[in-house]
Parts: structure tokens; sequence; C-alpha cells
């Protein structure tokens, strides 16, 4: 008989990370289950859409302007040395729509609500709030993790879109004011990369990420122990966490769609 | 009598007054976080004298994080994921809308340019907040919250120069070094993605990424990711050492402070990013 000793020793490390991945599905399952549930508790996920656009929609659209403003100055001055100055209203509309838009709306969403959020919900958690609900009988994925999740979905696509015209009108002022474009050429080229499976595509995106950053948020909040600094460290990792699926969603995203939605 | 006037203007417009107020608290937090920074800035000295080991540790924690974060490999792994992917990014766009410009053949170019200028210093932005800042505003918070700051000021020790101006020295020391390591990888990464992924010759990708990656360029970005290591440290400092309201206030100081520090540092990097390489892009593509 072989000795297991060594493959216990070896499991240690690895059970605690795989550990969280499984509650994390776990969670992800439940919530999806408990939303087709009744009842759907509406008046919670608009006083939790409100909350969210209050806390993001201002540092979005800074983060926004910010990000295509320097996306046109240094691809504006690489288009012009290629000659083809007109197009930076194309390749700033793609940019805007498939990449920025998203992307900016989910760091912000991760670093504004999701913390919110998870400090929120962890605070209840150490102060055992959570535990009275299920002694009550009434199941907390239900009545707290499921208006969080759908409010952070419709307010990721309502960001998304505020986001795009805001980055959208940044890119027009920058590159006719201050890289003296021409505005004819930049309003017909917008249009030329982009087209309706991109703006869709952004949209989903937007949704998947903003759905992943509730659910993130959620968890580490409702795992959350350990006094104030529990709360703290729930709440940054659950901002890591974001960051780290926002990207590797958003590599795979592109991956498949970079070519199909190519508007030749 | 003006007592007596300020009384009636008060009861005649409640509301005026009140948002009159609320700009007036907006204007005193301003004045109290400059004078919060100033006072770290000034102690940076104290702590390099008097608290080595305690930066030291600080460092440590940072560089290669605490608690669960040390299980996927700390700061380090974390920023090299995050600007990874970024890079990623930058080579599947790169390649493939350059592709449909009918230009392919420079993805090498936006690798040198669009990495070194564009991509890393934002995502060392965002990622510097959600890490370490994060996790000081956490651990600051909890501290205050527990009242063990008051302790340490009881017990004589400068409360400031111990625990924010050692995090603000530790921040401008763990840049240089992980920005080296993001740097390394995110052009790997475009690398990989554009030879492997698109089959694009290597030979023809390394010409126009050597011909275009400016040396100057990679010092201002290295540059700007330094002034970001020391603003998110600054201002993440700031909301944990005065966080209230319990565990919640706690999580909430944090999502301020992220908020916060993204929206500044990437507000700096842009205006940085303006001053030092101007309107022209230094670089010849045609003639």
């Amino acid at each position: 008989m072989v000795s297991t000793a060594p493959l216990i020793g070896l499991a240690k490390p690895v059970k605690k990370p795989l550990g969280e991945v499984g509650g994390f599905i776990a969670l992800a399952l439940d919530t999806f289950l408990a939303a087709f549930r009744p009842p759907f508790f509406w008046r919670d996920v608009i006083e939790q859409c409100w909350f969210i656009a209050r806390v993001s929609t201002f540092p979005a659209i800074a983060q926004s302007v910010v990000f295509n403003g320097m996306v046109v100055f240094l691809f504006g001055v690489a288009a012009v040395s290629f000659g083809a100055g007109d197009i930076t209203g194309a390749a700033s509309g793609l940019a805007t729509i498939a990449q920025i838009g998203p992307v900016t709306t989910v760091f912000v969403l991760s670093g504004a609500a999701a913390t919110a959020m998870c400090a929120d919900l962890g605070a209840r958690t150490i102060r055992e709030e959570l535990d009275a609900m299920r002694v009550l009988g009434i199941d907390p994925v239900h009545r707290m993790v499921v208006p969080r999740v759908v409010a952070i979905l419709i307010a990721a696509n309502l960001l998304n879109g505020v986001v795009i015209i805001a980055g959208l009108c940044a890119d027009y002022v920058f590159s006719i004011y201050a890289l003296n474009g021409n505005p004819g050429a930049f309003a017909t080229s917008v249009t030329l990369l982009t087209n309706f499976p991109t703006v869709l595509i952004s949209f989903v995106k937007a949704s998947i990420f903003g759905v992943l950053a509730g659910l993130i948020a959620c968890y580490k909040g409702i795992t959350a122990g350990g006094g104030a600094q529990g709360v703290g460290n729930a709440v940054n990792e659950t901002v890591v966490y974001t960051f780290l699926a926002l990207l590797i969603a958003n590599i795979i995203i592109s991956v498949l769609t970079a070519t199909a939605t190519l508007a030749t | 009598m003006s007592d007596d006037t300020a009384a009636v203007v008060r009861a005649r417009f409640p509301r005026l007054t009140r948002s009159a107020r609320g700009w007036a608290a907006g204007w005193d937090r301003l004045g109290e976080q400059t004078a919060f920074y100033a006072k770290a800035l000034v102690s940076i000295g104290d702590a390099l004298r008097k608290y080595k080991a305690e930066t030291l540790r600080v460092l440590a924690e940072m560089s290669l994080g605490v608690g669960a974060l040390a299980l996927i490999g700390g700061e380090v792994v974390i920023l090299a994921v995050l600007t990874g992917s970024a890079a990623a990014i930058v080579g599947i766009f790169g390649y493939v809308q350059a592709g449909s410009l009918g230009v392919s053949a420079i993805a090498g170019f936006f690798s040198a340019y669009a990495n070194v200028r564009l991509q890393l210093p934002l995502i060392v932005a965002n990622g510097l907040a959600a890490t370490i800042g994060a996790g000081a505003t956490a651990q600051l918070g909890a501290m205050r919250i527990s009242e063990e700051i008051d302790a340490l000021e009881v017990m004589g020790i400068r409360s400031i120069a111990y625990l924010v101006s050692t995090r603000v020295l530790a921040g401008l020391l763990v840049v240089p070094p992980l920005y080296c390591v993001t740097f390394v990888g995110s052009v790997f990464t475009t690398r990989a993605v554009v030879v492997f992924a698109y089959h694009q010759g290597a030979g023809g990708f390394d010409h126009w990424f050597n011909t275009f990656l400016l040396p100057r360029d990679v010092l201002v970005s290295g540059f700007q990711c330094l002034v970001q290591g020391a603003i998110v440290m600054l201002i993440h400092t700031y909301y944990g050492f005065t966080a209230s309201g319990g565990p919640a206030g706690v999580g909430e100081a944090v999502g301020r402070a992220v908020r916060a520090s993204i929206v500044v540092s990437i507000t700096l990097t842009f205006v940085l990013s303006l001053v030092l390489y101007g309107k022209s892009g230094d670089f010849h593509l045609s003639g």
C-alpha cells in the first residue's frame, strides 16, 4: 500500500485557491438559479442602479476622456505620418467602441461600485446579519446577491453608452482642435472600421464584465471575516480579482471577435 | 447684529445654506488633504532615518503581497498579468487593424509605440491603485478603526512618518523593478501574439520594433509610473488614515480611494505625456 502522506502535504497549498474558485462558481450558479425564482426585488434593483450610477458616472467620464485623449494623440500623430490623417476618426471610433468603452466601464465599476458593494455585504457578514437572514428563512443569495448582480448588469450597459459617447466627443474635440484635423473627414470615417456587430459586441462585453464584477464583489463580501481588516482585505481582493478576470475575459473575447467584426 | 442676519439668511434660504455648507466642507477637505500630503512628503526624511526596518517590511509586503494575494504571487505577478493581457490586446488590434489598412507589417511599430506610451502607464496606474493602494487603505483604515493609530501617537511615535511616509517611500522604491518586469512582459507578449498566433515573420517584427523603440520613451513612461506610485500611495494612505464608521467605513474608504486615485493618476499621466512627448511623435515613418 502506498502512503498518501506526501500527497496530502502537496495538496495543502493548492486546496485554498481551488476552494475559492469552487465557492465562486457555486455562488454564480446559485445566483443564476435564484434570479428566475419569484419574487423578484425590483425596488432593490432600482436602488442599487441609482447608487452605482451616482458613484461611477463622474469617474467613468473622466477616465474615458483621458484614455481617448491619449489614444487620439498617439494614433493621430502616427496616422498623420502615414499620410492617413483623415482616418483618425476611424481609429478612434474603433478604439473607443471596441476596447476603451467596455474596459473603462469595468475599471470604474470594479473600482467604485464593486468595492462599495463588497464593503456593504462584508460589513453585513461580519455583523452576522446574513446569518440572521438565514435563520429567518430568507435566502441571502436570492434577497441580496441577485438584485445587486442584476443592477450592475443594467448599470454596466448604461455606463458603457455614456463612456462611449463621452469618449467620441473627446476624440472629436482633441483631433479637431488640438491636431487640426478635418471635422468632416472625422465624422465620415468614424464608421469606416466600426459597424453594428462591433457596437453589439461592445455591449455584450460590458454585460459580461459587469456580471463578473458583481459576482466577485458579492462572493468576496459574503465570505468576508475577521473584523475591519477582513472587510478591507475583501475589498482589496475584489478589485484585484475583477481586474484580472476582466482583462483575461477581454483577451478571449477580442481574439474571438477581432477578425469577425472587421468592416471590409 | 451680523449673527442675527446670518440666522435670518439661514432660515430664509435653507437649501442654499446647505449647499454652501457642502461646498465649504469640500473645500476644507481639500485643504486638509493638501496639508496631509505635505506633512507626509516632508516626513519621508524621518522615515528614511528612523523607520528603515518598517520601510523594508512595507516594501516586502507590497512587492510580494499578503494574505490571499500572496498565494497568487503578489503585486509583481498581478501587474505582469494585467499589462501582459493589455499587451496581447495591443498585438491583436495592432496586427488585425493594421492589416485592414494594408500595413500589417508594422505591428512591431505598434508594440514599440502603443505598449510603451499608452498601455503601460495607463494599466500600471489602475493596477497600482487596485493592489498596493487598496491594500494600504484597508490596513490603515483597520488600524484607525481599532484605535491603533491613536495608540501609536500615545506612545510618542510620529504616526504620519511611521505609517504614511514609509508607505510612500516604499511605493517609490517598488515601482522601478516592477516597471522593468511589466515592460519586458508586455513587449514579449505582443511579440508572441503577433509572431506565434498570427504567424508574422519574427525578423520583420523585430526590425520595426527596434527601429521605433525610443530609449527616451521608455524613460518617460517609467517616470510616469514612478509618479503614479507616489500619487497612489499618498491618496490611499490619506483615505485609510481618516477612515471612520466601523468595518463598513473601511470598505467605503477603500472604494472612495480607488476612485479618487484612478482619476487623479490617469489625468496626471495624460498631462505628463502631453508635456513630455509633445504634439509630435518624434518618429518618421515616411520620408
